[in-house]
């Protein structure tokens, strides 16, 4: 730009993503205020945002391969393989990071194809002293894999998953966090898409005490397709929390933010943040996303924040969306009319809400029990 | 409030600002205990609207105002007197023996 001396500046590029660091002391212990951190509720995080509890929980972490190519390892720190896509962006992540045991590494070797997914078992123990992960899914150019994160139990847990997508690669991930009541979990899962690439990631979140989840972006050549899904449902106590962010720094990508919530009883608390920059490099870019929750009674709370910084006119499209409300009277109006009772005119309503996301999931056994977890929620 | 409850120390007399809050931990709980017009209370020390320790707040017209969006709460009841804030914060009993504070907090 140092021909255009004194054509109109640019404003600066939002600073919220820029700090990274591998060493947890390089980012302060937040204290509540900060913007990454605001909606969070820090005293109950079990000090997993300080230095405290000592990392000696209990989680373990088993991987089912899906087919004889994908190749799975148990690596330990200073492995090169780790770290490669993602710098950690906060001082939890930079934690998880530097205290982890053990790495897991899912490697999928190029041409690989196969529908039937990797399932990766993360059970916590107990909710006492803090467990750290990190866990490598190495996508290699133009094979296709489906990965299962499930989560179960009860932990304390912080954890970094690490996505690469390697050239006209595709990678179907599917995140559960199905958690005891009594779980503490804060994860990032970053993807790095190259030329081509196609990632489809889906979250659900139904329990815990609170999971704080980071699906986040980044594209390392033009033509790549990001999908991120993402259904929850927050219980009277729980805090969910989703924090988006698709960073554009290559020409005619695609993404597309699809978050939809439901929320009942004192204290349920849903936050979600979709941050999408464009950068001035990212011509053509396509992106969309938006944000549905559901309120459905009194005493809850509903966070939702779409930030979009375009910093180019050359976009084929970008937008976003966010809305939070009770149930329509009218839709309900609509099925009492016709003999239906009002209990199940608000469960049909609040099917029909989340069945969309549901029937896009691609692992159809997966699609079930979803189905049956939100409905033993309206139960 | 309901159940039995029992009084826990929370800070030295001294400690409290003569017309001001200072924010301690009871059991975990976060408590403002606030001083105005020489009388003491204690309140949840988190604002009901997001999460700010009130005790950073300033006291006047016995309320304590949260600095962040300046919702005010009546120090004898909790409840907020004008928005964003529109759920009371709970409010705990006092007493002062000898040099010190203690609060009861609910069971």
């Amino acid at each position: 730009m140092a021909g255009l001396q004194g054509a109109v500046e640019t404003a600066p590029v939002s600073r919220l993503h820029e700090m990274q660091s591998f060493d947890p002391a390089d980012f302060p212990v937040p204290r509540g205020r900060e913007e990454e951190w605001r909606f969070t509720p820090l005293r109950r995080l079990r000090g997993l945002h300080t230095d405290e509890p000592p990392g000696d929980g209990k989680v373990s972490v088993d991987v089912a391969a899906a087919a004889p190519g994908v190749t799975i390892e148990k690596v330990e720190h200073g492995d090169p393989r780790l770290g490669t896509a993602y710098v950690p962006a906060d001082r939890v992540s930079a934690r998880a990071f530097s205290s982890f045991r053990e790495a897991t590494l899912i490697s999928v070797p190029a041409d690989f194809e196969s529908a039937t997914p990797t399932h990766v078992a993360v059970r916590g123990e107990s909710p006492d002293g803090a467990a750290f992960g990190h866990t490598v899914i190495d996508v290699q150019p133009h094979a296709r894999a489906v990965v299962v994160l499930d989560h179960t139990g009860s932990a304390t847990y912080a954890d970094n998953v690490e996505l690469i997508i390697g050239d006209g690669a595709s990678l179907v991930v599917v995140s559960l966090q199905g958690w005891a009541d009594d779980t503490v979990h804060l994860a990032h899962h970053h993807a790095r898409l190259g030329r081509d690439a196609r990632l489809t990631h889906t979250a659900v979140t139904l329990g815990g005490s609170v999971v704080r989840l980071a699906p986040s972006v980044r594209y390392a050549g033009p033509g790549g397709d990001a999908e991120l899904r993402g259904l929850y449902f927050a219980d009277a106590g729980q805090h969910m929390e989703h924090r988006l962010f698709v960073d554009h720094a290559e020409r005619n990508c695609r993404s597309r933010v699809s978050y939809k919530g439901a929320l009942q009883g004192n204290g349920a608390h849903s936050v979600w943040i979709g941050d999408v920059i464009i950068r001035p490099e990212a011509t053509g870019t396509d992106t969309y996303e938006y944000n549905r929750n559901l309120v459905l009674t009194d005493d809850t709370r509903v966070d939702s924040v779409p930030n979009l910084e375009i910093l180019t006119g050359e976009v084929a499209g970008a937008g976003h969306a966010s809305a939070s409300g009770r149930l329509e009277d009218q839709h309900l109006f609509y099925l009492m009319a016709r003999g239906i009772p009002l209990d199940e005119a608000r469960k049909l309503v609040i099917r029909g809400f989340f069945g969309e996301l549901i029937g896009q999931m691609e692992v159809p056994e997966l699609q079930d029990r979803v189905r049956a977890a939100v409905e033993a929620e309206l139960a | 409030m309901t159940g039995a409850t029992q009084f826990r120390r929370a800070c030295a007399l001294a400690d409290v600002p003569e017309e001001g809050a200072i924010g301690v931990e009871v059991a975990g709980v976060p408590v403002a205990v606030v001083r105005a017009d020489g009388e003491l209370f204690a309140l949840h020390d988190v604002c009901s609207h997001e999460e700010v320790p009130l005790s950073e707040g300033e006291i006047y017209d016995h309320t304590v105002e949260c600095w962040l969006h300046g919702s005010c709460f009546d120090l004898r009841t909790g409840k907020p007197t004008g928005p964003p804030a529109t759920k009371p914060v709970a409010t705990y009993p006092v007493k002062v023996d000898g040099d010190d504070v203690y609060v009861a907090l609910p069971d």
